[in-house]
């Protein structure tokens, strides 16, 4: 079971899965297709989750398994481990990654709004990342999916923005904030793309 | 040597997917469904002692008369049990480990919910072949 799949067939995978979901089958409801890609990636992590933890032990506490998740399962799906991670030991923990692979090859084209009057530059950067906000759903949903296979329910959201000045133009810094479901009672934890 | 073995996969939500009887000996009449009582009440001890190791194999947990609960549980909380009478512990334990990843094969079908019954027959046929193999 340790064969590789090409990187561009995941990109384009992607790609089509989040333009069919948002264009064809949901097509003016982007909080529907959002919810169905989220739970296309919760299926996913948790079947990724069952097939990386085989060949170790068991975890014993949260925290190995967040690491798990961290180091083990982000390397094994994105080559490389999470750069940074925060916690604020109540339940919410904010996972940094400063080049996430899957936006790598994603840019945002500032001048494709025409004839907009005013403040063109804050509104086409909005409607832009707004787009490119669909695209966070699916690995959010990996993250929920694996997570709540090791047992810890949680509410998974992500968050972009560019490095300030970086020697990779189009990388883009991820930040995935998750917090155990347990402060889930408000309903309001399932914030903010 | 007829063997009596039952072997039942329960998920994380206490709910068995997958039940067999493995063993070469025939089944019983008049207790009919004693193996899968004795496994079930096997449940809550193995509930106490996942929590107290990392190991996944967790050898023999319970024991019933002469025949023994050994258990088997993944890090997604998933119990592989197994009721025997024999006393292989290795055979045992790759017995475990190859049904492992016949169940990760089936998890890892897009067609299959997770928590849902196990109905492949496939399934079946390779889990039979690896208890006459390794017990």
């Amino acid at each position: 079971m340790g064969r590789e799949v090409s990187e561009s067939c995941i990109d384009s995978l992607l790609t089509e899965m989040v333009s069919s979901y948002c264009n064809r089958f949901y097509a003016n409801k982007p909080e529907l297709a959002a919810r169905r890609i989220e739970a296309i990636g919760y299926q996913v992590g948790h079947q990724l989750s069952e097939r990386y933890t085989m060949e170790r032990p068991r975890f014993s506490d949260h925290l190995e398994a967040i690491k798990f998740i961290c180091k083990d399962f982000w390397s094994e799906l994105f080559k490389k481990q999470i750069d940074n991670l925060k916690t604020n030991h109540r339940g919410t923990f904010v996972l940094q990654d400063n080049r996430f692979r899957w936006l790598a090859r994603m840019s945002l084209d500032p001048t494709a709004e025409e004839g907009v009057p005013q403040d063109p530059a804050a509104l086409a950067e909005s409607k832009a990342a707004q787009a490119m906000s669909m695209y966070l759903y699916f690995p959010c949903g990996i993250i929920r999916g694996a997570l709540s296979n090791l047992g810890i329910p949680c509410a998974v959201s992500a968050d972009i923005s560019n490095l300030p000045a970086c020697e990779y133009p189009e990388s883009y810094v991820l930040c995935v904030v998750m917090h155990a479901c347990s402060l889930c009672s408000n309903g309001h934890c399932h914030g903010q793309l | 040597m007829a063997t009596t073995a039952s072997f039942i996969i329960v998920s994380r939500n206490d709910i068995p997917i997958y039940e067999a009887e493995v063993g070469s000996a025939t089944k019983r009449e008049d207790a009919a469904q004693l193996h899968q009582f004795v496994l079930h009440a096997a449940l809550d001890i193995v509930q106490d002692l996942a929590w107290t190791t990392s190991a996944m194999f967790l050898k023999n947990i319970d024991r019933f008369n002469d025949l023994v609960v050994s258990v088997y549980v993944t890090a997604g909380h998933t119990r592989l049990m197994l009721l025997h009478d024999s006393r292989n512990d290795d055979g045992i334990k790759s017995f475990f480990q190859e049904v492992h990843e016949l169940y990760i094969k089936v998890l890892l079908n897009p067609l299959y919910l997770p928590g849902a019954r196990i109905a492949s027959s496939h399934f079946d046929t390779k889990v039979r072949a690896l208890a006459r193999k390794y017990l």
